[in-house]
């Protein structure tokens, strides 16, 4: 131990020089390394080739050409385009303004104490994680004019018969009906996490200052679940946007083009008109739109976080 | 076994300097406690020798190797974590057995090992269990059965048992100890808790804010702090300080009360000083000086009493500048009021310049 | 005292019912639909329980002889993007957690926001020019779009909550990078595995779109095959509503019996996604 060996400190002093800090971190990159390749295969590639196409003549099976923003210019005058892109606009505020209500009170209700309360959460988590295109077909049997059960149910309260997502008019409102049904439980899910994180003395603190149930609500719960409501107003956004299955396999985007989002429009030119160049331009414009939406929104949940985080 | 030689070493996050240059020679076989408040760089100190922290600057040595760059696999330590860091998937026997299994020891002479470290902490009855299944001090004792097996160079030990309570880790503290006697390995052990320094360690390094304010044997660190910091910190209750200066009788005091002195230092008239008086070196004497009781904590064995300087009545009750605490062997029929005269030990008193230092 | 809790347990009880219904009459009609003739789902007004029992509508699925292939394909397809998921995905949450670099996952998240058929057109194409249309191999492939970034968030969120005391230990203990992952890292994260699994299992198993475009009449999946039983054969209810069931049964049986991982894993992905 006390006599130093000439020949190791000179070995290990020059072992030290050349990694010279951040030696004994190990790296983490072998780790990443193969998921990189993957998500550069299956997702960077065919967003940077979207692109490429968007800018060219491209139908599946003749020549292309580079025509620059031609698609682009096609598109701020297509008329089935900006049909479909109200559509979307309309099915997705729908869809996400009453899955929102409804899954804010169904939090509210499964944060008491009730019997076999896991079990009627599971049941009622089923819709959303159920096969689309399985209870899309049911659906479809179930809004069936003159022997689907939702018209007969209709009738035991007295109302008309409805064509549902047979006529123009009441088809977006339908398909609507069936994605409430579908995600109420997601903003279900995610406010209950909210709910479970408000801590009990605040509620006790307000009986005392006499708030009722309406003001413990509105100035204590309220609040403290905002920043949850707008991540699931975030997620609902981006989901009914993007919407495919339901539609497609209920009404194709029918009856004519009425209930055609701009997913399903940009399925058909893709993929039944195999114009893959003009559909290209369709996925980035469309990409373009859910990115800037779901910036706002972000936005718009850092301050109301920051907010109720200031205990207003 | 093997000394630890650390030399000017630096650490620095950024911008921020953690450890601004730290020199210290731990001998072969020695248990050395590094000792400070929280942040002040021995925690990192110890990962730093572990290898779980890069060296900004300086070198380590464990025996005459420099490890600055050698991974915490090959430095040939074993490191007992203040959350013990039991793997929660392995039972007792597998958790000790862990090491010797990466360096493909063979079987027998695991299960030799790992039954002589279970011997050694009683933890025989206990080997197929998993850790959620044992109480704290059990689960402490694993972590070191996990260091024992590997017989290492150092053992490293970061707040070991600052997470036992307060009965437990008195009895764990002479365990420790024991088994350092036992296996006389360099053990290098960070604590906040100077209690546990002064109990255990052959050599204490008190550190503050990055930097070595003192290290010695645990009774010259407490006969002779070297400055103010190590003198506030070592020991409890706390040293006592008084500002004031030398004069030609004694020490004068801001609040014009006179304490003694054993001899004046030279060249130091006029100048502020601080006086330092531990609490057990205070006795009461009828010639002392005269002083108000405020509060009085009899333990039982012994009667700790705070004081401040008479005619203070009327001072805010959180301030404390003036107070004198003093610990008595005897207890004393004085109430909260009274006024009682003390007299430090003259043999007993430090005196401390302007910047801090040891006069 | 009493009487108000016995009214707020009722009114409790019945906010519950109004909730879960919508569900249990859906999945109740959809069974009452799949055993029904003709005849009676044909019926007005409509019958819950029918007198007869159609069994037939569920050995007629099975009897289509292609039913049993679409049925190994899916599995196939699901089996396999979600192994391969897990095999990338595990250890990449695991660099990324360890690295701190979360930023790098919002690559994660912008994928997830990226609708599905934006990747299939450059996908398909690529697939066709490597003449794999016709295999499963493109299936599989694009199932990775949905499946890895599943996989690679939970497991961020999973590896950042495990302590690193454990790993710097073991790193002491002498292990190396691998050894630390494989030994310590992976036997603790095996729940957060789990839930990954099944999430991935179940998103990779509903998938539709993917299907339509790359699927030929040998190579569709469970959903593409139930929804061209709609396409192309004369309407039925029984029959179509037994396949709707059987497809989508495996996944309901495993949100009743995983609900607790699959509820984790969707609230963890979903706030801390926002």
């Amino acid at each position: 131990m006390t006599a130093v060996s000439t020949p190791a400190v000179p070995a290990s002093e020059e072992e030290a020089r050349p990694h010279k800090g951040g030696h004994l971190k190990p790296s983490y990159w072998p780790f990443v390394l193969p998921a990189l390749l993957v998500v550069g295969a299956v997702i960077l590639f065919p967003w940077v080739f979207t692109i490429w196409m968007s800018l060219n003549e491209w139908r599946v099976g003749s020549d292309t050409s580079f025509v620059g923003l031609a698609n682009y210019i096609r598109l701020a005058t297509d008329m089935r385009f900006l049909e479909s892109l109200w559509h979307t606009i309309l099915y997705t505020v729908l869809s996400v303004v009453a899955p929102l209500i409804l899954g804010t009170a169904a939090a509210l209700a499964f944060n008491t104490k009730l019997p076999f309360r896991g079990l009627l959460r599971g049941i009622f988590v089923m819709p959303m994680m159920a096969t689309p295109v399985a209870i899309a077909l049911v659906w479809t049997m179930m809004f069936h004019p003159q022997l689907g059960v939702l018209n007969y149910l209709l009738s035991l309260v007295g109302i008309p018969p409805q064509a549902w997502v047979f006529h123009p008019a009441s088809v977006i409102p339908s398909l609507v009906l069936v994605e409430t049904w579908q995600w109420t439980p997601l903003v279900m899910l995610i406010v209950l996490g909210g709910l479970a994180a408000i801590p009990q003395e605040p509620y006790e603190s307000a009986q005392i200052d006499g708030a009722n149930a309406w003001q413990k609500f509105r100035y204590i719960t309220l609040p403290m679940i905002s920043p949850f409501l707008m991540v699931a107003v975030i997620i609902r956004t981006i989901d009914a946007l993007k919407s495919f299955d339901i539609i497609y396999a209920i009404t194709q985007g029918g009856p004519g083009t009425a209930s055609e989002t701009i997913n399903l429009y940009l399925y058909s030119v893709a993929f039944a008109y195999y114009d893959v160049g003009y559909g290209s331009a369709i996925a980035v414009v469309f990409f373009l739109l859910i990115i800037l939406l779901s910036l706002v929104l972000l936005h718009l949940r850092q301050r109301a976080a920051w907010s109720s985080g200031d205990g207003k | 076994m093997a000394s630890v030689t650390i030399r000017d070493v630096r650490k620095s996050f950024g911008a921020v300097d953690i450890i601004k240059g730290v020199s210290i020679d731990i001998q072969d076989g020695e248990f050395v406690i590094l000792v400070g408040p929280s942040g002040c760089g021995k925690s990192t100190l110890l990962r730093m020798i572990a290898g779980l922290e890069d060296i900004s600057g300086g070198e380590i040595r464990i025996g005459s190797r420099v490890v600055n760059n050698v991974p915490p696999k090959d430095r040939d330590i074993a490191m007992v974590f203040q959350n013990y860091a039991l793997y929660p998937h392995m039972t007792v026997a597998q958790n000790m057995a862990f090491s010797l299994k990466l360096k493909r020891s063979p079987q027998g002479e695991i299960d030799e090992r790992v039954a002589r470290a279970a011997e050694i902490l009683g933890l025989k009855p206990l080997l197929e269990r998993f850790p959620r299944q044992l109480s704290g001090g059990q689960r402490q004792r694993v972590a070191m059965g996990r260091a024992i097996v590997r017989d290492p160079q150092v053992f490293l030990f970061d707040e070991p048992l600052s997470n036992l309570d307060a009965k437990l880790r008195v009895a764990m503290r002479a365990e420790i100890k024991a088994l350092h006697q036992r296996l006389k390995t360099t053990t290098i052990y960070v604590t906040h808790d100077q209690i546990e320094a002064m109990t255990m360690a052959d050599k204490i390094v008190v550190m503050h804010d990055g930097i070595v304010e003192q290290m010695g044997a645990p009774l010259e660190l407490y006969d002779r702090p070297a400055n103010l910091f190590v003198a506030g910190f070592i020991g409890s209750p706390a040293m006592n300080f008084i500002k004031g200066n030398v004069g030609s009788n004694g020490f004068k005091a801001e609040s014009g009360q006179t304490f003694p002195l054993a001899a004046a230092p030279a060249a130091s008239d006029g100048r502020p000083m601080v006086y330092g008086i531990r609490p057990e070196h205070i006795r009461l004497t009828d010639e002392g000086v005269p002083v108000e009781v405020v509060v009085i904590e009899p333990t039982g064995s012994e009667t700790q009493i705070i004081v401040r300087p008479a005619g203070e009545r009327d001072k805010p009750v959180a301030d404390h500048s003036s107070a004198i605490t003093c610990v008595l062997k005897d207890r004393i029929a004085a109430r909260p009021g009274d006024v009682i005269r003390i007299a430090p030990d003259p043999k007993s008193i430090h005196l401390f310049d302007e910047s801090g230092r040891r006069v | 005292m009493n009487l108000r809790k016995i009214v707020h347990g009722t009114w409790m009880a019945f906010c519950v019912f109004l909730l879960v219904s919508p569900a249990l009459f859906f999945f109740i009609w959809m069974l009452s639909l799949s055993l029904k003739y003709e005849i009676d789902n044909g019926a007005y007004p409509p019958i819950l329980i029918p007198e007869r029992i159609a069994w037939k509508n569920y050995a007629g699925v099975f009897e289509s002889n292609n039913f049993l292939l679409y049925f190994k394909n899916s599995i196939i397809v699901t089996g396999g993007a979600t192994l391969l998921a897990l095999m990338v995905g595990v250890p990449a949450g695991y660099g990324i957690a360890r690295m701190r670099a979360t930023k790098s996952a919002m690559v994660i998240m912008i994928a997830r926001m990226t609708p599905g058929l934006s990747f299939l057109i450059p996908l398909f194409l690529l697939f066709q020019w490597l003449g794999l249309l016709g295999t499963l191999v493109p299936q599989i492939l694009i199932h990775l779009v949905v499946t890895v970034p599943i996989v690679i968030w939970i497991m961020i969120s999973y590896f950042e909550t495990t302590p690193l005391e454990l790993e710097e230990a073991a790193m002491i203990d002498g292990a190396t990078r691998w050894q630390v992952f494989r030994n310590v890292a992976l036997p603790i994260a095996k729940p957060g595995i789990v839930v990954a699994f099944i999430l991935s299992v179940i998103f990779s198993w509903n998938n539709f779109v993917f299907g339509i475009v790359l699927a030929s009449r040998e190579t569709r999946t469970l959903p593409v095959a139930v929804y061209n039983m709609l396409s192309f054969e004369q309407v039925s209810w029984g029959p179509l509503a037994a396949a709707a069931l059987i497809v989508t049964l495996p996944v309901l049986i495993l949100t009743i019996v995983a609900q607790r991982q699959i509820i984790a894993g969707l609230t963890a992905g979903a706030v801390k996604g926002g």
